[in-house]
């Protein structure tokens, strides 16, 4: 579990101490006080990325150089500082070369309102989605990940060139196919151990035979090299690769039913429902449940949906709750914090 | 009231360390402080080697090498063969390569790889040269000792596709696991390199 976390600079918050109970914390206080923040917070220190922006530099308060978070997790003591130039990793006051030691110590899962993209959203959520579950139960994910990108990005910005140079681009064919194929492959075993735990969560949040089917829609086909060698003409005239794992997506059926044509509540419960498997998933592989960051998701629920989510969370799983209201909670369920003008106090 | 500084000479002297790798402002004072104060400083030495370095040594035009003669020592060595070129990225991972005592042939090196995102094409490196060395020098195979990232592998890619108009074989150095790993500590995409790249036992 985690025990505490020390925030400096970091978004709203100069500096922010907190201690966290075992089980439900809930962080209560009207909205713009920093409560999403916090959560951010816990979810950079444990792995190194945000929920809600793709560049760190975002959470940098205004006017500093860089922010630092500095908490214990499972007895670890793991520290971040980031900033625009630089960012340094320790685990118990060890600095890290490498993230992979530091990844290995935590895993979270992550509930928003935005959530709902994962369904009705364009493919990107998904994709950030799978990658953020697969970073989380293979530490060399990222990695590859990463070797991915900088050969797409190699091979689109040879394909934007205004001479072309066929025998330059193709030369990144090959890294691009192997660190592909393994993308896709991971993702495709992730989908699959998905599928069960969804299939599970589904039923009890729609409280009905419901089943949800995840599909896994391969961008790079088949056979992701055949795809590429056949999109060679379409690549040079539209100046980029057409095939490939950032093409990836991922489908949902309700009742063989495609979830485009779902109602809202029920693609509200099939976000939650990709959500609450993947805390079973994490759950079942590492041994030990997820930290559950459950952001202000409770005042769009109904009760039924509400109740469900409760009780189909991992047992024993630590959870922060932020809320801007409390009256759905039953009394004495967890440890209660006032949060407001960036100040946090117990009660 | 005018700030009192150090004397324009210890000022310049400071400004040229700065700009050296890894040396920040303070590190710049503490040594141009040292070669003022300590008698073991022996300025004139350093400004001597210093100048040595400036106007001796060049990239041997042959491979890419250090070299303050005509030719570098390993391209002037007549016990070599000529039957290997080993092509590295950079001059630096000649001595490496040497230091391992296996490779007796010759050296080839780019000045770098090709990297898009860096704005570094074949035009930028000595592939040009390469060719010419091959056509003249007639080696039986051509040893790519690249990086094992995207880069490293891009251009040996491209390497072997141009290569492919000579008689010569290509050949790339093997990737995998680490003399003295386990396998449990190798990620899937070295082991997977590793088993593609398996040789013959028995």
């Amino acid at each position: 579990m985690l025990s505490d976390i020390q925030l400096r600079h970091f978004r709203c918050f100069d500096a922010l101490d907190c201690e966290f109970a075992p089980g439900m914390n809930v962080f209560v206080g009207p909205n713009a006080q920093g409560k999403t923040s916090l959560l951010e917070a816990v979810c950079v220190l444990l792995r190194l990325q945000s929920p809600r922006v793709s560049k760190l530099a975002h959470a940098i308060q205004h006017g500093r150089r860089g922010f630092v978070l500095d908490g214990h997790f499972a007895q670890r003591h793991m520290q971040f500082y980031f900033s625009r130039e630089r960012k340094k990793l320790a685990v118990d006051s060890v600095e890290q070369k490498s993230s992979l030691d530091y990844l290995d110590i935590g895993r979270v899962v992550y509930f928003a309102n935005p959530d709902i993209e994962l369904v009705r959203g364009m493919p990107d959520h998904r994709r950030k989605f799978l990658d953020f579950v697969a970073a989380q139960l293979d530490s060399s994910y990222r990695k590859t990940l990463r070797a991915y990108e900088k050969a797409l990005r190699s091979r689109n910005l040879l394909l934007k060139a205004p001479r072309q140079n066929w025998r330059e681009i193709s030369a990144f064919n090959a890294p691009l196919i192997e660190t592909g194929n393994a993308i896709a492959k991971a993702r495709t075993k992730l989908v699959t151990a998905l599928q069960p735990h969804a299939e599970i969560a589904q039923r009890a949040i729609s409280n009905s035979a419901e089943n949800l089917e995840l599909q896994y829609v391969p961008g790079g086909g088949e056979n992701f090299a055949d795809a590429l060698e056949k999109s060679r003409n379409e690549d040079l005239r539209l100046r980029q690769t057409s095939a490939g794992p950032h093409r990836d997506d991922l489908a949902f059926f309700l009742n063989d039913t495609a979830s485009e044509f779902a109602s809202e509540g029920q693609q509200r419960s099939i976000a939650l429902s990709l959500k609450l498997a993947q805390a079973k998933l994490l759950e079942q592989r590492i041994g030990t449940p997820p930290l559950l960051l459950l952001d202000d998701i409770f005042g769009e629920l109904d009760v039924t949906r509400r109740n469900a989510l409760l009780q189909n969370l991992p047992a024993g799983a630590q959870q922060l709750i932020t809320t801007t209201h409390v009256d759905w909670m039953a009394r004495d369920a967890g440890q209660l914090f006032h949060i407001a003008g960036g100040k946090l106090t117990k009660s | 009231m005018k700030r009192v500084e150090y004397p324009p000479a210890i000022k310049e002297l400071v400004a040229q360390l700065k700009r050296m790798p890894g040396i920040g402002p303070r590190s710049a004072e503490r040594i141009a402080l040292w070669m003022t104060q300590s008698r073991d400083a022996r300025t004139p030495e350093i400004a001597n080697a210093i100048r040595a370095v400036a106007e001796q040594v060049r990239p041997c035009p042959q491979c890419g090498f250090f070299t303050s003669e005509t030719l570098c020592e390993i391209c002037a060595d007549e016990s070599r063969t000529n039957e290997q070129l080993c092509v590295v990225e950079q001059a630096t991972d000649i001595l490496p390569l040497e230091r391992t005592g296996v490779f007796r042939g010759r050296y080839h090196a780019l000045g770098g790889r090709i990297s898009p995102l860096d704005h570094i094409g074949p035009e930028q490196l000595r592939i040009d040269a390469l060719m010419q060395r091959v056509k003249q020098e007639q080696p039986h195979e051509v040893i790519l000792a690249l990086g094992a990232d995207v880069e490293g592998e891009a251009t040996a890619n491209y390497l072997a596709e141009l290569l492919r108009e000579y008689p010569v074989s290509v050949t790339r150095i093997a990737q995998g696991l680490p003399a003295g790993g386990g396998l449990e500590s190798a990620d899937e995409l070295t082991l997977s390199r590793a088993l593609s790249g398996r040789i013959k036992l028995a």
